[in-house]
């Protein structure tokens, strides 16, 4: 969408900086990423208070819980949710400056706990997906390249469709195809890698659709640009031309997607955790919302929250190594 | 390939075969000892494994392996000795004695004594538990005293026909007092019984462990034998998707599996490998309440009109392929004390036509529906889609289009379940089906006497036909004081009387609680209390 | 211009399908979709019912089709809206003085770190499930991505000769705004509401199936998948179909999306 990059013309930022002054740079973006999870702390608990009910039946186990007057009383005290609002915000606030995320409600454990339990399994489950992924994405683009045209439409195609499928039909399709009809694999997570096939399958299709889909574009005008020409008279083969050069540049927009496709993982994770029944916090979140578990939610928010602030400094970062000219307009 | 090939490879392919028949199975009648079952739950994972603490069935499945309660129930309904080998009743009816077994020990060493009773109904009865369940049936309980170190005596504040039934359940169990004395959350992770498996690990949201419990010989008086269990190991794990839970059991990944869905209760009738057990929730049964409180079903021909206009049978054929058998009764057909009439459910539109007729909706609106006074027959229906499986979210269905035949506009509403709860509390609801499990038909004096409609603090309450009626609370009052079996039965037939035949409900069928498993799993029974599956006669044919 | 290549034919005439399927669902499908017939519940496709029958006895083909309108009102609402708020940030964001520009993509990127799920599901459960709510929360989710997307362009163009021209020559910023930026803009939007319109409708589908959608016994694609989910292992035809379409609009659109974009660039 942006264009071939030769075509780009060179602008300066809007920080006006050039690749010396990096202090400042980090100094804007750390500030950038604390004002990020505050807002997302703030968002999250005024949105949880927001839920109609009573928080502290949601400690003692939920509504209908029948708890009894004095029983859901010593919650709320135990809790604080009986001081004003604002005074719940700013304790819970100072709380998390110390690092303390606070005790959930309905796992009764502390919520740091509870996240590093799943933290895990689902960080493994979207770097897994993430490399499957680019891999899918890399071979379509490089059958693409070497079969022309019609392999050029059937890849394009085929990214499509993988882009257009919803998790969960792809999942049961899977498990029907692969377990209940084949018999290969295991239908739900098992310990060990099998179970690990079908759902790392399920999230990395649909995200190879859409980073081929970018890379395909970026590729195909590489190839035929002017460097790989020249690497072509000086009698580099094919496969090194498509590596070395055509690929890299591929790389830039796929990893300035890296933010978005963390994102997507996290969401596509909540389903797939629940069908392949993986621990993790995609699942756990869902079921914290449900139970309007209010320190697990935004402990996990957070989590996440700070996960993708670091993908998009990091993504940032390798921009900048990559290549100190290339500033896209207005970054 | 030479002329020699082919009959050598067919030899040599015959013998593989023969190997293989021969390497079939091995079918022991003997039971066997060890191995490790796996249990896939389709219910939400509970927040603690000790069913004192808020009391739901989810807990009652996991505990029923590792907690034992002072009595159980044999399959006609009679109460048997448990941890309790014989009780007695005070003449007066105001007290209970218990002789408990001498020979039991709970698995942290602590003996099972008089003490243990009382520590348990204190712990019950304390408001930091919050306990519903067994806060709810030992409400009429002032206290326990010692007779002697293996008797306890019940005191109570009025008779209570319903305390062994109560005193059977799960969720009223006996936990070492040693161990109730250490705080909750730690409690919530190991709870210590006396039962045939122990809690030896709880990896949150993976898997529950249970083990062996090696001391263990205090099963049931109807249980299959004597001593420790068969079983090694219990793996109890969740498996929210239907699909996924039941291909897992195909595949054998899991060995056992609940909350089955009707479809593959069918399907796996027809495989050899899975075996099927039908075990209906006691309580009520499967209905859907009529809010009398408030219009239009304030009106009883115009809830009689509703219940004659639903085509339940076409329905309950249809979409549960004959797993489901009607009821007509408000209690589950697993209690002896049930009182049915058909005669009061058919499906008959024109009665139902005639009967809104007189009640004043005589107008139509340009859709169909009936209009009064400038009002639309509307009828909010707020489903709860963690209680109601799809089959009976379908059927809700199917009942809005009968009903929309005879005027009824019926709005469905499927809520996770706080909301819908929400929704109960704030009386938003003219249509309900929320299921209530419980030992007895004690359940009605919950369900239908008039104090059901005080909402406890969070909003809750349980009388959602919004019942009120004197003679109904009479009954059920006396009922639940009286010792005298036949009296008993005689007063709860008339009660259950009263509320079919006001239309109060539209019963469906028994609470459904199926269980599919791997057929080499032999000795799984149901505990005949609430039906809740028990490993302790189970071994692996493997 | 070019002469339609065969996929872009097949992807068109999809669309057409299914413009048609939401404007006058009778022409394509008679029956009623919602009446229901207990004794004809779960057929497997036959030739009086093309996709087969539901739990209810319904005709697949018949609530697929009917249900196409208000499964592309989902999907165009819901882009609408995130296009829309896009836009308004995308613009304050290019256009505007350097703080706002700050301020913005900060909230955008506030917007961002909430996974799209999430966003969702917090809407939908302070506001109650349903199809208007799911409508909302799937806009919300993809306005940030739209919003920065929206932004890099604008300050493209921003620098863009013609528009310095337009400044030398006197234009007011309001009109450079609206003669130049915005024809400019309408490309690469056009393109974003095609390629959008099909991952929205991916959404909401994902949002009923979770039972945060549409109400039963409304013939909304996501909830008849949904409705299909449980009985996947015996009545395959339940969830295979309503999945089969929400991937075909998904794919037609990008596809005629696609295209577009390839006339744009070649134009």
């Amino acid at each position: 969408m942006a264009g071939s990059i030769a075509a780009q013309p060179p602008v300066t930022t809007r920080t006006g900086g050039r690749a010396r002054r990096w202090l400042p740079w980090l100094l804007l973006r750390a500030g950038g990423v604390l004002f990020v999870l505050w807002a997302v702390a703030t968002i999250t608990f005024f949105a949880i208070r927001l839920i109609p009910g009573d928080p502290a039946e949601a400690v003692l186990g939920g509504p209908g819980s029948q708890a009894s007057e004095e029983a859901l009383a010593q919650a709320r005290r135990e809790y604080g949710l009986d001081r004003p609002l604002i005074l719940q915000y700013l304790g819970y606030l100072g709380r998390l400056l110390t690092g303390d995320l606070g005790h959930s409600y309905s796992l009764r454990a502390p919520v740091a706990e509870v996240i590093g339990e799943n933290l895990g399994g689902t960080l493994l489950l979207a770097l897994l997906s993430l490399l499957v992924a680019a891999a899918i994405a890399l071979g379509l683009a490089a059958w693409s390249v070497r079969g022309g045209r019609g392999a050029s439409g059937v890849s394009s195609v085929l990214e499509i469709v993988g882009a257009a499928v919803p998790h969960f039909w792809l999942a049961i399709s899977l498990i029907l195809l692969f377990s209940t009809w084949l018999g290969w694999l295991p239908p739900v997570s098992v310990p060990g890698p099998a179970g690990l096939v079908l759902p790392v399958l399920t999230l990395a299709i649909p995200l190879a659709g859409f980073l081929g889909q970018v890379m395909r574009e970026s590729i195909l005008d590489a190839m035929a640009s002017p460097f790989v020409l020249a690497a072509r008279a000086r009698g580099e083969g094919e496969g090194g031309v498509f590596w070395r050069h055509a690929a890299r540049h591929a790389a830039l927009p796929a990893i300035g997607l890296a933010g978005w496709a963390f994102g997507a993982l996290i969401s596509g994770a909540v389903v797939v955790e629940s069908i392949f029944a993986r621990p993790g916090l995609g699942r756990s979140l869902l079921a914290a919302v449900q139970l309007r578990d209010v320190p697990l939610v935004i402990g996990i928010v957070l989590v996440v929250a700070l996960g993708y602030m670091l993908v998009t400094t990091l993504t940032d970062l390798a921009d900048r190594l990559a290549d100190p000219r290339l500033r896209r307009a207005g970054r | 390939m030479n002329r020699l090939a082919l009959p050598l490879l067919s030899a040599a392919a015959v013998a593989l075969l023969l190997a293989g028949c021969s390497a079939a199975a091995p079918t022991n009648s003997e039971p066997v000892s060890g191995g490790t079952l796996v249990y896939a739950s389709g219910d939400g994972e509970p927040t603690c494994l000790d069913p004192h603490v808020g009391g739901n069935y989810p807990q009652a499945l996991v505990a029923t392996q590792y907690l034992e309660s002072l009595v159980s129930k044999n399959k006609d309904g009679e109460i048997i000795p448990w941890l309790a080998t014989s009780w007695k009743e005070a003449d007066d009816g105001l007290s209970w004695e218990f002789t408990l077994r001498d020979d039991v020990t709970f698995t942290d060493g602590t003996p099972l004594t008089w003490e243990a009773v009382a520590a348990n109904i204190a712990h019950l009865q304390n408001p930091a538990t919050a306990s519903s369940t067994g806060y709810l049936a030992l409400q009429k309980v002032t206290g326990v005293e010692k007779v002697d170190e293996h008797s306890a005596k019940v005191l109570l504040s009025a008779p209570d026909s319903a305390l062994l039934d109560s005193l059977s359940q799960p969720w009223l169990a006996i936990e070492s007092p040693t161990a109730l004395k250490r705080s909750q959350e730690v409690n919530c992770e190991s709870p210590v019984g006396t039962g045939p498996f122990e809690v030896t690990a709880w990896d949150r949201q993976q898997s529950i462990t249970l083990e062996r419990n090696k001391d263990y010989d205090s099963p049931p008086a109807d249980a299959g034998h004597k001593g420790p269990a068969y079983l090694k190991k219990i793996v109890w794990r969740f498996l929210p998707d239907s699909a996924s839970r039941y291909a897992a059991l195909r595949a054998g990944t899991v060995d056992v599996i609940d909350n089955v869905q009707p479809d593959t209760i069918v399907a796996a009738k027809k495989d050899d490998t899975i075996d099927h057990l039908d075990a209906p929730r006691p309580g009520a049964s499967n209905r859907i309440e009529l809010n009398s409180g408030k219009a239009p079903f304030d009106d009883e021909r115009v809830r009689e009109a509703f219940i004659r206009s639903a085509d339940v049978d076409d329905a309950v054929k249809s979409l549960f392929f004959g797993t489901a058998k009607r009821s007509y009764s408000a209690l589950s057909s697993v209690d002896k004390l049930g009182y049915s009439d058909k005669s009061l459910f058919g499906y008959d539109q024109k009665a139902a036509a005639t009967l809104l007729d007189e009640a004043g909706w005589t107008e139509k609106d340009a859709e169909g529906y009936r209009v009064k006074d400038g009002t639309r027959l509307e009828l909010d229906f707020p489903v709860s889609t963690n209680q109601s499986i799809p089959a009976e979210q379908s059927l809700f269905e199917q009942i809005q289009a009968t009903a929309k035949q005879a005027g009824f506009k019926v709005d469905l509403h499927p809520l996770d379940l706080s909301s819908w709860y929400g929704a109960l509390a704030k009386n938003d609801y003219n249509l309900v089906s929320a299921p209530y499990t419980k030992v007895g038909p004690d359940v009605l004096r919950i369900l239908y006497h008039s104090d059901g409609t005080i909402p406890a603090p969070s909003g809750y309450f349980a009388n959602l036909a919004q019942l009120k009626d004197p003679k109904l609370d009479a009954l059920l009052v006396q009922a639940s004081e009286t010792s005298d079996q036949d009296e008993r039965a005689a007063l709860y037939k008339q009660a259950q009387q009263i509320v079919l035949e006001g239309y109060y409900i539209l019963p469906l069928y028994d609470q459904q609680n199926h269980f599919l498993y791997r057929a080499d799993v032999k000795g799984i029974r149901a505990l005949p209390t609430v039906s809740t599956p028990t490993f302790y006669d189970a071994w692996l044919d493997r | 211009m070019r002469r339609p290549r065969p996929l872009e034919l097949i992807a068109a005439a999809v669309l057409l399908f299914l413009v048609l399927a939401a404007l006058f669902p009778s022409l394509l499908a008679p029956g009623d979709p919602l009446a229901i017939h207990p004794a004809e519940s779960f057929l497997a496709p036959s030739w009086a019912h093309p996709f087969g029958t539901d739990e209810s006895g319904r005709g697949i083909y018949t609530r697929i089709v009917h249900g196409a309108g208000p499964s592309l009102v989902i999907g165009l609402s819901a882009t609408a809206i995130g296009i829309g708020l896009a836009l308004v940030l995308g613009l304050a964001a290019g256009l505007g003085p350097r703080w706002l520009d700050f301020g913005t993509t900060r909230f955008v990127e506030v917007l961002f770190a909430f996974p799209g799920l999430l966003l969702a599901l917090l809407f939908i459960v302070i506001y109650g499930p349903g199809v208007v709510t799911s409508t909302i929360a799937v806009g919300l989710s993809t306005a940030p991505g739209y919003a920065r997307i929206i932004r890099s362009q604008v300050l493209l163009v921003r620098r863009a000769p013609y528009l310095e021209a337009a400044r030398v020559l006197g234009r007011g910023p309001a009109v450079r705004v609206f003669r130049t930026l915005l024809p400019n803009l309408a490309g690469s939007l056009f393109v974003l509401v095609t390629l959008g319109i099909g991952q929205s409708i991916v959404w909401a589908s994902s949002l009923s199936y979770l039972g945060l959608g549409a109400v039963p016994p409304a013939a909304e694609w996501g909830a008849m998948l949904s409705a299909g989910r449980t009985y996947v292992a015996s009545f395959w035809w339940m969830s295979f179909f309503p999945g089969l379409f929400i991937v075909l609009s998904a794919v037609s659109t990008t596809l005629i999306g696609r295209s577009l974009q390839n006339r744009v660039r070649s134009a």
